[in-house]
C-alpha cells in the first residue's frame, strides 16, 4: 500500500517534470522563432515589395513573400534619369575600397611596429591611439568639418577617405595578431640580414591573413554604411554615396513609387549580403575578439 | 690546423659583423618604429588630435565659417545652462539610451542563450544569420524601410495591429510615439549584434563549472542562476558600456526615421548639434554642446566602471 503511494507520487513528479521541461522548451523556441521572424520580416517584405508592380506597391495586406517578379523595377532605378544609381554605387564602392586598402596598410604597419619593434615612445604612442578610439566622430565633427574645409577637401571623396585612412580599432586588432606570432621568426630573419621592411612584408604579413581579412570586411562594411560623414562633407549629388543618395531617392520617388525605392535599397544592400554570406566567420571573429565596431 | 684557424677567423669576423649590426640595429629599429607608425600617426594627428584640441579652442569662439572667428569668452558655456531646447534633447537622449540599452542587452543575452543550446548546425547557422543580418546592414537604408513600415497611412505595422483588433498608432508623427519608434528600430537593428557578443561570452564560460554544479545536484534553473549569470557579468558590463556610449551618439536612425520631429519629440543631442552647427552655423556654441555630450559620456562610463565593482565577477 505504502509502496503504491510512493510509486504514484513519483509518477506524478515525473509527469510534472516532463511537462515542465517541455513547456520550458516550448517557451524558449516560441521566443527564438518569434524574434527571428521579427528580425527577418522587414527584410523579407523589402525584397518582396521591391518586386511588385509599382502601382501595387502600397497594397495591403503586405507581402512578406515574393509573389510577383518585376525585375524591371531594378532596371527602372538603374536607368532612372533623376537618380544616377550606377554612379552612386560606383562612388560608394570606390570610397569603401580605398578606405579598406588604406586601413589594411596603415593598421598592419602600425600594428607590426607596436607588437614587434622597440623604440622610444612606443607605449605612450600606443596609448594615444587607444585613447583616440574612445572619442567618437560625433564629438569632433565640427572641427573636422572646418579642417576639411581649410584643406580644400570639401565636396571631394578625399574628405571621406583620409579621415578614415586608419583606425585605432584596426591597429589594436593587427597588433594582437602580430603578437601571436613567435618572436624567433623575426630574429631569425634579422640574423640572415633581412631589413625590417622585408620582415614585415614578406615574413610576418602573410601569417596574419585571418586578422587582415577580418579587418578588411569590417572596414568595408563601416565605410559602405557610413552616413554622417557624406552628409556633412558632400554637397553635389554626383559625388553622393549610396546611403545619402537613397535618402534622396525616397524624396523623389517615395510619394508614388515605393517599389522603386525598395529596389534601390535592395541593390545597395546586395554587396553586403554577398560579403556577409562569404565572410561571416571573419566578421564574427573580428567582432568577438575586439567587440569595438558597432 | 691552418684550415681550422682560417674558419675561426671567418667565424670571428662574422660574429663581429653581427655585433656591429645589433649595435646599429638599435638605431635602425627606432627609425623603423617611427616609419612604420608614421602613416597612422599622421592621420590620427590631423583628423583626431587636432580636432579634439581645436574644439577646446572653438568653445571660446564665435564662428560662422564665413567671417573670421571672434573671441567670445565663456559666453558659449554659460549659454548651455539656459538652453531649454538642449535640455529637451538631453532628456530624449536619456530616455532613448536607457530604453534601447536595456532592451538590446536583455534580448541579446536571451537570444545568445537560445542560440547557444544544442541544436542541428544548419538550424544554428540559419538562426544566427537571421538574427545578426540587420546589424550589419546600412542603418540609413534600413531606417528608410522602417519608415515605410511605420507610416500611419498604409503602413505595415498599423495594418498588422488592426488585424488583431488594436487601433492604428501614429508611430512617427505623434510626439508620444516618435521616441518609442526610434527605440524599436534600434532594438530591431542592434540586438543581434549584442547577441554575438554575449554568445562569445557564453562560449567562454568553462564547461567544468557546469559539470561541477551538476555533480552537486543543481537543476537547470540553478545552473543559469548560479553559473551562467555570474560568469556572464564581465561580458554584460562590456556590452552595456558600449551600447550606452553608442546610444548617446546616435544620429543616422533618428535623422532618417523622424528627423527629430514632430517638434522636438525625438530630437537627440547629436541632431541638435548638427542643427546648431550646420543649419544655424554657430560653430562655437555647437562645439560647446558636443563637448558637454562628450563629458557626459565619459562621466557615465566612469560611473559604470565604479559601479561595476559591485556586480561584475572577475574570477
Amino acid at each position: 500500500m505504502k509502496k503504491g503511494i510512493a510509486e504514484r507520487r513519483s509518477w506524478w513528479r515525473r509527469a510534472g517534470r516532463f511537462l515542465g521541461y517541455h513547456a520550458g522548451e516550448a517557451i524558449v523556441w516560441f521566443f527564438m522563432i518569434g524574434v527571428a521572424v521579427f528580425e527577418i520580416a522587414p527584410i523579407s517584405w523589402l525584397f518582396s515589395t521591391s518586386l511588385v508592380e509599382p502601382a501595387h506597391s502600397f497594397d495591403l495586406p503586405p507581402k512578406f513573400f515574393p509573389t510577383a517578379f518585376h525585375w524591371e523595377n531594378y532596371l527602372a532605378v538603374l536607368n532612372s534619369t533623376e537618380i544616377d544609381f550606377v554612379r552612386f554605387f560606383w562612388n560608394s564602392l570606390r570610397v569603401a575600397a580605398t578606405v579598406t586598402g588604406a586601413q589594411l596598410l596603415t593598421c598592419s604597419m602600425a600594428g607590426f611596429a607596436f607588437a614587434r619593434l622597440r623604440f622610444p615612445g612606443r607605449a605612450p604612442l600606443f596609448f594615444l591611439f587607444l585613447a583616440s578610439m574612445m572619442v567618437p566622430f560625433q564629438v569632433v565633427m565640427i572641427p573636422t568639418f572646418i579642417i576639411i574645409r581649410v584643406l580644400g577637401m570639401m565636396d571631394t571623396h578625399w574628405s571621406l577617405i583620409l579621415p578614415s585612412a586608419t583606425s585605432a580599432f584596426g591597429i589594436f586588432l593587427m597588433r594582437q595578431q602580430f603578437m601571436t606570432l613567435p618572436e624567433e621568426l623575426m630574429e631569425a630573419a634579422r640574423m640572415d640580414g633581412a631589413s625590417f621592411l622585408r620582415v614585415y612584408a614578406q615574413i610576418l604579413l602573410p601569417l596574419v591573413g585571418p586578422g587582415l581579412s577580418a579587418l578588411a570586411v569590417l572596414t568595408f562594411l563601416a565605410s559602405w554604411n557610413s552616413f554622417m560623414a557624406p552628409l556633412l562633407f558632400i554637397r553635389t549629388w554626383e559625388r553622393f554615396t549610396l546611403p545619402l543618395a537613397l535618402v534622396q531617392l525616397k524624396g523623389y520617388m517615395g510619394m508614388g513609387n515605393r517599389a522603386h525605392v525598395l529596389a534601390g535599397v535592395m541593390m545597395s544592400v546586395f554587396p553586403l549580403m554577398v560579403l556577409f554570406l562569404l565572410a561571416q566567420r571573419h566578421i564574427l571573429q573580428g567582432i568577438s575578439t575586439t567587440g569595438l565596431k558597432y | 690546423m691552418v684550415k681550422r684557424g682560417k674558419s675561426g677567423v671567418a667565424a670571428r669576423g662574422k660574429l663581429e659583423s653581427i655585433l656591429a649590426r645589433t649595435r646599429l640595429s638599435g638605431f635602425q629599429e627606432t627609425l623603423a618604429g617611427y616609419v612604420f607608425t608614421a602613416p597612422a600617426l599622421m592621420t590620427v594627428s590631423l583628423f583626431m588630435l587636432l580636432p579634439i584640441l581645436s574644439s577646446f579652442v572653438l568653445v571660446f569662439m564665435e564662428y560662422d565659417i564665413l567671417t573670421p572667428p571672434r573671441w567670445a569668452g565663456l559666453s558659449n558655456i554659460t549659454r548651455l545652462f539656459g538652453d531649454r531646447r538642449m535640455m529637451v534633447t538631453y532628456w530624449n537622449t536619456f530616455r532613448f539610451a536607457l530604453g534601447a540599452t536595456f532592451l538590446n542587452n536583455l534580448l541579446g543575452l536571451l537570444l545568445a542563450m537560445g542560440v547557444n543550446r544544442a541544436m542541428p548546425r544548419v538550424l544554428k547557422y540559419l538562426l544566427r544569420t537571421a538574427l545578426f543580418f540587420p546589424a550589419m546592414t546600412t542603418v540609413s537604408s534600413l531606417a528608410l524601410v522602417w519608415h515605410f513600415i511605420l507610416t500611419l497611412d498604409r503602413g505595415i505595422m498599423n495594418y498588422l495591429l488592426q488585424q488583431i483588433g488594436l487601433p492604428a498608432v501614429p508611430w512617427l508623427t505623434s510626439q508620444r510615439w516618435a521616441l518609442p519608434s526610434l527605440i524599436m528600430f534600434d532594438v530591431w537593428r542592434a540586438c543581434g549584434y549584442l547577441m554575438i557578443l554575449y554568445l562569445a561570452g557564453l562560449q567562454g564560460i568553462p564547461k567544468i563549472l557546469y559539470e561541477a554544479a551538476m555533480i552537486d545536484g543543481a537543476n537547470r534553473w540553478q545552473l543559469r542562476r548560479y553559473v551562467t549569470l555570474p560568469q556572464i557579468t564581465p561580458t554584460a558590463f562590456f556590452c552595456i558600456t558600449i551600447s550606452l556610449i553608442n546610444a548617446f551618439q546616435l544620429f543616422d536612425n533618428a535623422w532618417v526615421l523622424t528627423e527629430g520631429g514632430p517638434h522636438d519629440a525625438s530630437r537627440l543631442v547629436v541632431l541638435y548639434v548638427y542643427e546648431v552647427a550646420f543649419r544655424r552655423f554657430e560653430m562655437g556654441y555647437a562645439s560647446a554642446v558636443s563637448l558637454s555630450l562628450f563629458a557626459l559620456v565619459v562621466g557615465v562610463t566612469l560611473l559604470q566602471f565604479w559601479g561595476a565593482r559591485k556586480w561584475v565577477h572577475y574570477d
